[in-house]
């Protein structure tokens, strides 16, 4: 079992950061909602790598905090496929640009 | 250390995948291999609670069904990605890369006890009269209540 040390934790936040860049070039880059929450969930990972550290100080509400991340995470994705099986039963496809309500223009 | 760089290393590899690739049943397949990568992570410092939690909640469950929806309405979607947003992702990178530079530099003073394996045992969060059961509770019912929105919201959809 590797410790805990400076450069165990630098490597573990640069790749936590790394996939969270992939996950938000993913979703900026996505056209349908399928790719949407594979960028969401991508994005839920990094956040996971970036508890790790947290181990190390207090592990208990480190424990307490994943476990709170992992289920709130897992219900927003359960309410987003029921959200795209919803939008397919309405409007036939699944592509971002239907989606009417929500979102800001830049 | 040389094993913890080498998960990363295929952890980062796994992501970029889901990003190039243009299938989505393939992206998928490579966004459940990163989320289980990341569960060895885990499972490498010890914390084989997580490990289990993250392979069969989140990969066992979210995962698969996504792999499922990707594999049902399998398209080659177009891309579409504005340059400009690079410049916050560099800002933060530097900030992060000067955090960890100066860190190093000026030694520790975060309270992480350098080079010390993490103690954390299942018995010891679970203990009786522990006030973590009580939040273990409240997220169960949250849960529940989330579950039953979505069964309302699908069942109104039908009606």
């Amino acid at each position: 079992m590797p410790a805990i040390n400076l450069m165990s934790i630098s490597l573990l936040y640069a790749t936590s950061f790394a996939i969270l860049l992939l996950g938000f070039l993913t979703a900026l880059s996505s056209k349908d909602l399928i790719r949407l929450l594979i960028a969401l969930e991508l994005m839920f990972g990094a956040v996971f790598m970036s508890l790790i550290p947290l181990f190390a100080v207090a592990a208990n509400p480190a424990f307490a905090a994943s476990i709170i991340v992992i289920f709130t995470s897992a219900g927003e994705l359960l309410v987003l496929i029921a959200a795209i099986v919803i939008q397919d039963r309405r409007v036939k496809n699944i592509l971002v640009r239907d989606i009417t309500a929500g979102g800001d223009k830049l | 250390m040389i094993l913890l760089g080498a998960f990363a290393g295929v952890l980062v590899l796994s992501a970029l995948g889901v990003l190039l690739s243009k299938d989505n049943f393939y992206s998928a397949l490579f966004m459940t291999l990163t989320l289980v990568m990341v569960a060895t992570v885990y499972a490498l410092f010890d914390l084989q609670p997580l490990f289990v939690l993250i392979v069969f909640v989140f990969v066992g469950v979210i995962g698969i069904v996504t792999v499922a929806l990707a594999a049902t309405y399998r398209a080659m979607p177009e891309r579409q990605f504005a340059w400009i947003w690079c410049i916050p992702v560099l800002i933060t990178a530097v900030m992060l890369g000067f955090s960890i530079f100066t860190h190093a530099l000026h030694g520790t003073g975060t309270g992480i006890s350098i080079s010390s394996p993490i103690g954390f045992t299942l018995q010891g969060f679970l203990k009786p009269g522990s006030e973590y059961q009580l939040l273990f509770l409240f997220l169960t019912s949250l849960v529940i209540l989330l579950f039953l929105s979505v069964i309302k919201i699908y069942r109104g959809e039908e009606s």
